[in-house]
């Protein structure tokens, strides 16, 4: 299982991308993201879901979900990110396996500097 | 808890009507499924209970599920000597808003320095818009101003969410711990969304959602160069200066030069090198690059504000303040704020002057008018 959280918007406009695969976590921890995805409710819940208000520099979410060959992309934005989606997003923010990546506001630009 | 329990204060505008013996699930369902006027009446006695208004999650959430125009709120009387309240809501996240109450308006500082920091940085944006413009509050009727810190975990931004300011920590990854509550322009750019909701009410959204952002950039740093008593030409021009971990940039954006303030900034500076990004819920397209965008009406008023000289917040902001609060509305794009800054810098300063020459010469400049 991969599972990506994007982060844009806010303060500054900056992307943070995050990513964590259950097959760089110890054995042991290994069902610990399927469980946590699963509690989250990413698996089941209706989707996509956008905010009908945007409020000036919130952040805006986009929680991706790659599982045995299925796909899943669900949008949040601060006002009706779950708590237990927050959760989750807590939990891999503090696993030293997660991957980082930040780019400008808009993404990276064409030709890559960022 | 009683719905019919009234803040004893004296109040100094008319009273609410009167309220009605209800429990709140009823009044949310009037406020849901009422007519407009029932509703407005059910949001009013919601937000009018001393008891509730101490509650507030539960009149923001109402409001913004139900989208109500949180300009409802300039209809409730503010409680006397209750400016500002600070609450820490303890890593939790929406839900908990706004949290454990930590420091009233007049209450001595306490021990946790993100308090004290969002309190004093919330008074200076108050006296601010008191002293210069004669605004009293966002709404300009003296609302209270509710900020809660330590919003989540290590969370990467401060926003305004409709009704109270909310500060994150900072994660050490993208910004620096207790980056937001340290730097007084992101306060005050904060808290000008608040002025901007109540006013021109410019929508989030890629032209006008840039203006909403340049506005709050441009009076983020009046208040912050009228604190240092920096003069157009003494003034770094920055915002979120040391807010973002070093390795990233200086700052979050350059009002005089747009585009150099972090590596990566795209921010352009002249309408040439507008930006296209579309306005869908994808979190890289920034609402339509609201964010990079505000680079060109940021430079115009940078090139305005230096044109004319001395303090940039008795002119030059005078100008765009009248302009946000007096004649913009929710879909006004950068031409019509730039046609309008200068008619409102004649009006003001005396057609054709020097200060309307520089208006005009300054959106020239950046390319919005010809």
């Amino acid at each position: 299982m991969r599972l990506t959280v994007e982060r844009g918007g806010g303060i500054a406009g900056f992307v943070t991308t995050t990513t964590i695969r259950s097959d760089a976590l110890p054995p042991e921890d290994e069902h610990e993201l399927s469980e946590r995805v699963s509690a989250a409710g990413l698996l089941t819940m209706p989707g996509p879901s956008a905010p009908s208000v945007r409020q000036p520099d919130e952040l805006l979410y986009a929680i991706s979900v790659e599982a045995e060959g299925q796909a899943r992309t669900l949008r949040f934005s601060e006002a009706n990110l779950p708590e237990e989606v927050r959760r989750l997003i807590a939990w891999v923010d503090s696993r030293p396996e997660r991957e980082d990546r930040i780019e400008p506001p808009g993404g990276a630009p064409p030709g890559g500097a960022a | 808890m009683r719905l019919a329990d009234r803040d004893p204060a004296p109040k100094s505008g008319p009273s609410p009507p009167c309220c009605f013996i209800a429990p709140p699930d009823l009044l949310a369902r009037v406020a849901e499924e009422g007519d407009p006027e029932e509703q407005k009446a059910a949001i009013r006695t919601l937000a009018a209970s001393a008891s509730i208004r101490t509650q507030r999650s539960l009149v923001t959430r109402l409001m913004r599920e139900l989208d109500v125009d949180v300009r409802t709120l300039a209809l409730i009387d503010a409680p006397a000597g209750e400016r500002q309240t600070v609450y820490d809501v303890e890593n939790q996240g929406r839900s908990a808003l706004p949290g454990e109450r930590r420091r009233g308006h007049g209450d001595p500082a306490v021990d946790d320095p993100a308090v004290n920091e969002a309190y004093d940085g919330t008074a200076e944006t108050y006296d601010f818009y008191r002293e210069v413009y004669e605004r009293d509050s966002v709404d300009g009727q003296g609302m209270e101003l509710i900020s809660s810190v330590h919003y989540s975990v290590d969370f990467d931004n401060a926003f305004w969410n409709g009704a109270q300011m909310v500060y994150g920590d900072g994660s050490e990854r993208l910004f620096q711990k207790g980056a937001f509550t340290r730097a007084l322009d992101v306060i005050a750019h904060e808290l000008t969304h608040g002025v901007t909701n109540f006013t021109a009410g410019l929508v989030y959204s890629v032209q006008p959602g840039a203006l909403n952002e340049s506005f709050s950039d441009v009076f983020g740093s009046l208040v912050k160069q009228r604190h240092l008593g920096h003069t157009a030409d003494e003034a770094d021009w920055l915002i979120g200066e040391g807010t973002l971990v070093p390795r990233l940039g200086r700052a979050l954006r350059s009002l005089k030069e747009p585009g150099t303030a972090f590596s990566g900034d795209r921010q352009p500076g002249h309408m040439r090198d507008y930006v296209e990004l579309p306005d869908d819920a994808d979190p890289r397209n920034d609402n339509g690059g609201v964010h990079i965008n505000s680079g060109i009406p940021n430079r115009a008023f940078q090139l305005a504000a230096s044109a004319i000289g001395g303090n940039a917040w008795e002119k030059a902001g005078r100008i765009w303040f009248a302009t946000l609060t007096d004649r913009l509305g929710q879909n006004s794009d950068f031409e019509e704020a730039a046609a309008t800054t200068v008619s409102v810098a004649g009006e003001l300063f005396g057609q054709g002057g020097s200060e309307q020459q520089a208006v005009e010469g300054a959106w020239k400049e950046v390319g919005v008018l010809s």
